[in-house]
């Protein structure tokens, strides 16, 4: 009968023992699991949805299939497949052993391990064997021949020369592993032939491998005797060696055969399209509750800590990452083996000792992510490092700790809407160049909303892009629209940045625009960022409609035929996919489409598709400055592109692309080798949009009313300016901001000719658009006037030196003003106002118009905050208050100082104050501090709008304190004077001291302001804003009254016109001529 | 109450310019308000010193002694409070300094009287008191009148009046003040110069100057580089320095260096805020590059061009290479 004996010689006791060998090894082996599952249940639970069962499923077809391992490395995934399926034929044959002896024998009586079973038992086990053998020889020759980068964990990046111990350690560990493995084979075959040997079988055929090492120790010379002595000592070795290697499973590399099946089937099919939101705060825990990121390991959830051990140390994640290569000092392989050993020394458990960012990790490791995803997406594993550093980014914002560039930059979008500080009015300005109108959708309804995006709105070079693509959509016949100022960043890049706050009230914002806009049937961009956030993400907040990439629309344009290629274009080109288009989202296809249908051969980049080389400006990274000298990962990339046979373009459909690659080529040296385009320049080229007309032309009827009118206007102007010149003092209750005279808007159905009607309808109608020339000439004719003299808004009030009026603080109504409990400091804000580029003068002439004005908080008052907050925590305790004399606007920039650590707010404000001078300021502070009695205040040294840099001094004067002015630097150790350092004129520092309490009024420069994180600032809701009127203010006077605003006649200099090269070039003539060189 | 008195700025010795500035400004505005002018320098009765604040134009000098050569707030409030209260001027200018910025608003509220600070301009219309200021960040002007105010406090702008040419033939009188119990005062500890490092602005002829349009610090290199290729100084704006980019020495302004022996000023992605032009706008030949047309830079340069700040360097080193 064909079978073969188990336990051949051994007796009872030895068997005996052979089993408590087996059982001790088992309960090691699980154990060790156990260990694992405890720590992951200190680890956080999972916030994002997940499908067990699909994940599951997916799990086993990737394992089954291995095409996960065998992506983009053929070699080790066929290799690793004949590991895997041998070990696992090998895991079924010892499995099916022991349910046949240790099972069905002693229940049943009978054994099916036997007969034509047996005999192909035999066979599969012997081939699975050979497979696994072949495996690991493919991979210890690979390991220990082909010096791959990827498996050497030298960390050059950080300038290592050596391996550090931990490392050499890692190394052990992969080659105990590969040896012990084919040990056990060695061992197993010698098992097998030195058995065949000793007791010859008919069917030995059917052990093919064992036979033929029976059959090579005979030809060695090896007697049956002996090999039944070999046989007896292999038979322990290799038993005991096999359960040793079950029992150490978990315990090291090995364990990444259970580890995998979980971390495969936690996969989150949208991983970094769609990050993890922050877990509601609970309303009654102020405190503990409002963790956001991860601070500590415990954080991490149980899935990452999976994650963390299925790691195999591959290093295909170190090879692919865009920062690495360029020698940032990240490389996710090493983030996730630092954050694996930390958390095998925890045990899952936060340390009190060692610092997440600090000691395991740097924060610079942390900031150099791009969020390209190609790590997690090359991993076969199915680790998720992206949204492991996005978390962990998320804690570091809320402590304020991130480079300045950002933090300033956060400030802004929040501020104005856009990372560049354009003002917000803006945002459409680059529809001005094109020929037609571009509808908008909050007046009128479109098939798309064409969602543009930061860059794609106020990067010249962009600009050209998006005039591009609209002068295609509307040739294309498409009906779309804009959200024009209503427009914000679409916030992708400040979610992974790590500002949740921000984010959600970016998306709240740009949900809300839609929502109350005129309806719309989808929407399109040619941000990928924005494509991505828009499309993943913004669901979870509300309802959005479907999103397209325009790359999509323009290939469907061009099959279908609404673009026709005139002149398909027959170069040479490559094309760059996209990180948050191609990799991110599957969307590869479109835009070799499109090239296809324009007549352009691609050739492919060696990295391309999901292997797509970052442009680097992902993650935040293109808001924080790269260290001078480092290579840029689009330098990088422009050198791969540049070894490319004959392209004579570099095509991107990104608008961060086109900026980093623009950058890149001149940089990296290609600048004649390589044009880079985006792809909607080169269909523009190829149907030929030059010869399209796109002008929106009125109807005939419209054009009649309008040249009618211009004549009409012509006349009227030209007798205005006759009246104006003659009769100056009669019009001194006319606003010198005349109305413009206006060509009336273009009604179809009204025939203008009648003269009067169309005058009266020019006077009733003040908004319509007025022609150039005509408003040329009423600006002249305003300017010629002599300006009028303003009643003030406040008497001040009369004063000589017999009648000294020394200002006192206003009187204020009571309010609640809690028990001083320790320090308390009173810092004045001020939200100031910023003047772009262009202004028009309220009716009264005093003072700008509002539209003109964006506002921010005052950056000196936000220095004197804190030193305020910093002389807080010095002295353990006590409170810091915020005074402002401003409208209900204000209440955003306090909103900031409440959300940085100030208590409490208290607003004052009248509408008369609008042209309030210092001094009236001073008296409104002062008549709070009189009622707050605080032991220090604080305030910027001069506004950025106003720059007065007298509202501190007065202060100190109304309340008799000491004062000193332009102080970068204070030391006070609680009792006694405070020592104080001025910085006068040319640098020079005057130290000092001043008896307490005292008033300092605080330079920029001295101390680095903290980061209020959108969140906090929403928190920070909760605290009181006390706001009292402010009459009594008006009472009493200020310093001066207003005459009048005006903007002066510059002296300005002759500006030079031409290329770069032209001014240049007259430059250094200039310089030769004045040197005499 | 007639006349105008002026409160000199002086530091180690010596006048500061700004008094000579508002000398002249005083006797420009003599002639329409009528004098007297007089100088009160406080200190601690230094002859030699209050020699020197004897402008053309002036009427007298008063040596006041405080008990102290240094400037203290609260001690320069009293005294120009107790000087005024003697001559009753109708103004009182002082410079808008950090030492003129701590005590002039307060003289005005202890005075209830009129006050603008930072005035660039001034002058009498109808027979009022106006004076010219900048507003949003010195964009557009600002007139202010004064009406019923008696007394009208004011800082003036730095490098903006001319100083008198000429010696002036003023009386000088001395008066002492006694200050030490009053309780407001701050204890001097002393002045910290900072280190000369490697380059003196305040002696170069020809100075390469970037801002914020160089926007990386990694790009300071290559301008660095450029200026060295020109033969010039290279120098910067404030937010270069407060970013940690540039030492404090490369800094020209207010806060900074006055450019003193420049005749070329090559300024690259500078905005010319206020107190950078107050460093470099006397240079005979200023070259602004920014893309701002509307930045302030080119209201004091000669010539201007609104190109991308990189493109012109690229150009300019071609052209040197």
């Amino acid at each position: 009968m064909e079978t073969r004996e188990l336990f051949w010689s051994l007796d009872g006791a030895r068997i005996l023992l052979f089993y408590v060998v087996g059982t001790a090894a088992i309960a090691i082996f699980l154990y060790g699991c156990w260990r694992h599952y405890a720590k992951y249940r200190r680890g956080a639970s999972l916030t994002v949805e997940f499908d067990l069962w699909q994940g599951v499923k997916t799990m086993l077809v990737s394992v089954f299939t291995h095409r996960t391992v065998r992506k983009r490395d053929l070699i080790a995934g066929y290799a690793h497949a004949g590991i895997f399926f041998g070990f696992l034929i090998a895991f079924i044959g010892t499995s099916i052993i022991f349910i046949d002896y240790d099972i069905f024998k002693p229940i049943f009586g009978f054994s099916f391990w036997k007969g034509n079973f047996y005999l192909w038992f035999s066979l599969f086990l012997d081939l699975g064997h050979l497979a696994l053998t072949a495996g690991l020889l493919v991979m210890i020759l690979r390991r220990a021949t082909w010096s791959l980068p990827k498996l050497n964990y030298m960390r050059s990046y950080r300038g290592e020369t050596e391996l550090r111990p931990k490392a050499r350690a890692w190394q052990v560990e992969d080659w105990v592993f590969l040896l012990t493995l084919l040990v056990l084979e060695i061992t197993g075959f010698l098992l097998e032939g030195v058995r065949l040997l000793s007791e010859p079988v008919d069917w030995a055929i059917w052990s093919p491998i064992g036979l033929a090492v029976a059959k090579f120790l005979s030809v060695l010379g090896v007697s049956p005797e002996t090999a039944t002595v070999i046989r007896s000592y292999n038979w322990w070795f290799h038993g005991i060696l096999a359960l040793a290697f079950t029992a150490a499973i978990p315990w090291y590399k090995a364990k990444h055969i259970i580890a995998v099946l979980g971390s495969l089937a936690l996969r989150d099919p949208k991983a970094l399209r769609r990050l993890p939101n922050v877990p509601e705060e609970s309303d009654t825990d102020d405190e503990g509750s409002d963790k956001i990121g991860y601070a500590d390991i415990s954080d991490f959830t149980w899935k990452d800590m999976l994650n963390l051990d299925a790691c195999t140390k591959c290093g295909r994640c170190h090879d692919v990452c865009p920062a690495r290569t360029t020698g940032y000092p990240l490389s996710p392989r090493d983030l996730v083996l630092d954050l694996r050993t930390h958390n095998d020394e925890t045990q899952g458990c936060a340390s009190e000792t060692i610092d997440l960012v600090g000691d395991v990790l740097d924060a610079d490791t942390i900031w150099s992510c791009r969020s390209c995803g190609a790590c997690q997406d090359i991993c076969p594993v199915g680790v998720e490092h992206p949204a492991m550093i996005v978390q962990m980014r998320r804690h570091l914002v809320d402590q304020g700790e991130m480079d300045p560039n950002l933090k300033s930059t956060l400030d802004t979008i929040a501020d104005v809407g856009n990372s560049m500080g354009e003002p917000a009015r803006k945002r459409s300005a680059w529809t001005n160049e094109l020929e037609f109108k571009v509808k908008d959708i909050r007046e009128e309804k479109a098939d798309i909303l064409w969602f543009v995006g930061d860059y794609a709105s106020f990067d010249p070079r962009n600009q050209k892009v998006s005039q591009a693509v609209a002068r295609l959509l509307k040739a294309g016949g498409i009906d779309f629209a804009l959200l024009h100022e209503g427009e914000r960043t679409a916030g992708n890049d400040v979610r992974r940045v790590g500002e949740e706050g921000l984010f959600e009230s970016l998306v709240e914002h740009n949900l809300a625009e839609m929502a109350a806009s005129n309806p719309f049937a989808r929407i399109i961009t040619t941000d990928p960022h924005s494509y991505n956030t828009i499309k993943n993400e913004y669901p979870e907040f509300g309802d959005v409609a479907p999103i397209n990439h325009y790359t999509e629309l323009l290939a469907d344009m061009l099959r279908d035929g609404q673009l026709k290629v005139k002149k398909p274009l027959n170069k040479r080109v490559t094309f760059h996919d996209p990180c948050h288009l191609g990799r991110i989202n599957d969307g590869y296809e479109a835009p070799r489409a499109i090239l296809e249908a324009i007549g352009c051969e691609v050739v492919e980049m060696p990295r391309n598709r999901s292997n797509s080389f970052c442009c680097g400006a992902g993650g935040g990274r293109i808001w924080i400055p790269d260290e001078p000298g480092a290579e840029k990962p689009s330098e990088n990339r422009m050198h791969e592109a540049a070894e490319l046979p004959d392209i004579e373009y570099f095509i991107t459909c990104c608008p961060k692309d086109l900026t980093m690659f623009e950058d890149a080529r001149k940089t990296s040296g290609h600048e004649k080798d390589l044009s880079v385009k985006d792809l909607a320049e080169l269909v523009a080229e190829a149907i030929e949009l030059d010869e399209i007309s796109l002008v929106d032309l009125p109807p005939l009827a419209e054009r009649l009313t309008d040249a009618v009118a211009e004549r009409i206007a012509d006349v009227i102007s030209a007798r205005l300016e006759t009246a104006l010149t003659n009769n100056l003092a009669s019009l001194a209750v006319v606003q010198p901001a005349l109305p413009p005279v206006t060509v009336p808007p273009s009604e179809p159905d009204t025939p203008a000719t009648d003269a009067v009607s169309t005058l009266k309808a020019v006077a009733a109608d003040p908004t319509s658009q007025a022609p150039s020339e005509v408003v040329a000439e009423k600006t002249q004719v305003v300017e010629s006037a002599a300006p009028i003299a303003i009643q003030p808004e406040v008497a001040l009030q009369p004063m000589d030196w017999d009648n000294l009026a020394p200002l006192a603080p206003a009187q204020l109504l009571d309010y609640d003003v809690p028990e001083k409990d320790g320090l308390r400091i009173l810092v004045a804000i001020k939200h100031v106002a910023v003047l772009g580029d262009e202004h028009e003068f309220t009716a009264d002439g005093c003072d700008i118009q509002a539209e003109f004005l964006e506002h921010e908080l005052n950056e000196w008052d936000d220095a004197a905050l804190e030193e305020a907050l910093q002389l807080v925590e010095k002295a353990g305790s006590g409170e810091v208050v915020a005074v402002c004399i401003g409208p209900e606007s204000a209440d955003a920039s306090l909103r900031k100082v409440l959300a940085k650590g100030a208590s409490r707010a208290v607003r004052l404000w009248n509408d008369g104050l609008i042209s309030a001078d210092p001094l009236m300021i001073a008296r409104g502070i002062a008549g709070v501090a009189t009622k707050e009695q605080p032991d220090f205040i604080l305030t910027g040294v001069q506004s950025s709008d106003h720059a007065h840099g007298a509202t501190g001094a007065a202060l100190s004067r109304i309340l008799d304190l000491p004062h000193a002015a332009v102080v970068v630097a204070l030391n006070w150790t609680q009792d006694g004077a405070i020592e104080v350092v001025r910085e006068l004129e040319g640098g020079v520092r005057h130290s000092l001291s001043l008896p307490v309490p005292a008033l300092l009024s605080i330079q920029t420069g001295g101390n680095t302001p903290r980061y209020a994180t959108m969140r906090m600032i929403k928190k920070a809701k909760k605290l009181p804003i006390e706001v009292l009127d402010a009459e009594s203010m008006l009472e009493g006077g200020g310093g001066y009254s207003v005459r009048r605003m005006y903007t002066p006649e510059q002296e300005n200099a002759q500006m030079l016109d031409g290329s770069p090269q032209d001014i240049a070039s007259f430059v250094a003539n200039i310089i030769r001529e004045k040197r005499g060189t | 109450m007639s006349g105008i008195l002026i409160i000199a700025e002086h530091i180690n010795g010596a006048l500061r310019d700004i008094t000579g500035e508002l000398a002249g400004a005083a006797s420009s505005l003599k002639d329409k308000l009528g004098g007297p002018v007089s100088v009160a320098v406080l200190g601690a009765g230094d002859a030699e010193l209050t020699g020197t604040a004897n402008f053309l134009g002036v009427d007298e000098v008063i040596n006041v002694n405080v008990g102290s050569e240094h400037f203290d707030a609260a001690t320069y409030e009293e005294a120009a409070f107790a000087i005024g209260e003697k001559l009753r001027p109708q103004v009182i200018l002082i410079g808008h300094t950090v030492g003129g910025m701590a005590y002039a608003p307060a003289l005005a509220a202890r005075l209830g009287s009129g006050f603008a600070s930072d005035v660039l301009a001034l002058d009498v219309i109808d027979g009022e008191l106006v004076t010219t200021r900048g507003a949003y960040g010195n964009k557009v002007n600002l007139e202010t009148a004064f009406p019923g105010k008696g007394v009208v406090v004011m800082t003036l702008r730095g490098a903006t009046f001319e100083v008198p040419e000429g010696k002036g033939t003023a009386q000088i009188t001395t008066q002492d003040i006694d200050y030490s119990t009053l309780d407001r005062k701050s204890t001097h500890v002393e002045y910290n110069i900072p280190p000369q490092a490697g380059v003196d602005l305040s002696k170069a002829e020809f100075i390469l100057s970037v801002g914020r349009g160089v926007q990386d610090e990694e790009n300071l290199p290559r301008f660095n580089e450029l200026a060295d290729k020109l033969g010039a100084v290279f120098g910067c704006s404030r937010p270069i320095v407060d970013a940690g980019w540039l030492p404090k020495s490369h800094q020209v302004g207010q806060s900074g260096k006055v450019a003193s022996n420049c005749s070329i000023y090559l300024a690259l992605g500078i905005s010319g805020a206020v107190h950078h032009q107050f460093g470099m706008k006397h240079v005979d030949t200023i070259i602004a590059i920014n893309t701002d047309t509307e930045a302030p830079i080119f209201n004091v340069a000669t010539y201007g061009a609104s190109i991308d700040l990189f493109e012109f360097a690229d150009a300019l080193e071609q052209i040197l290479d």
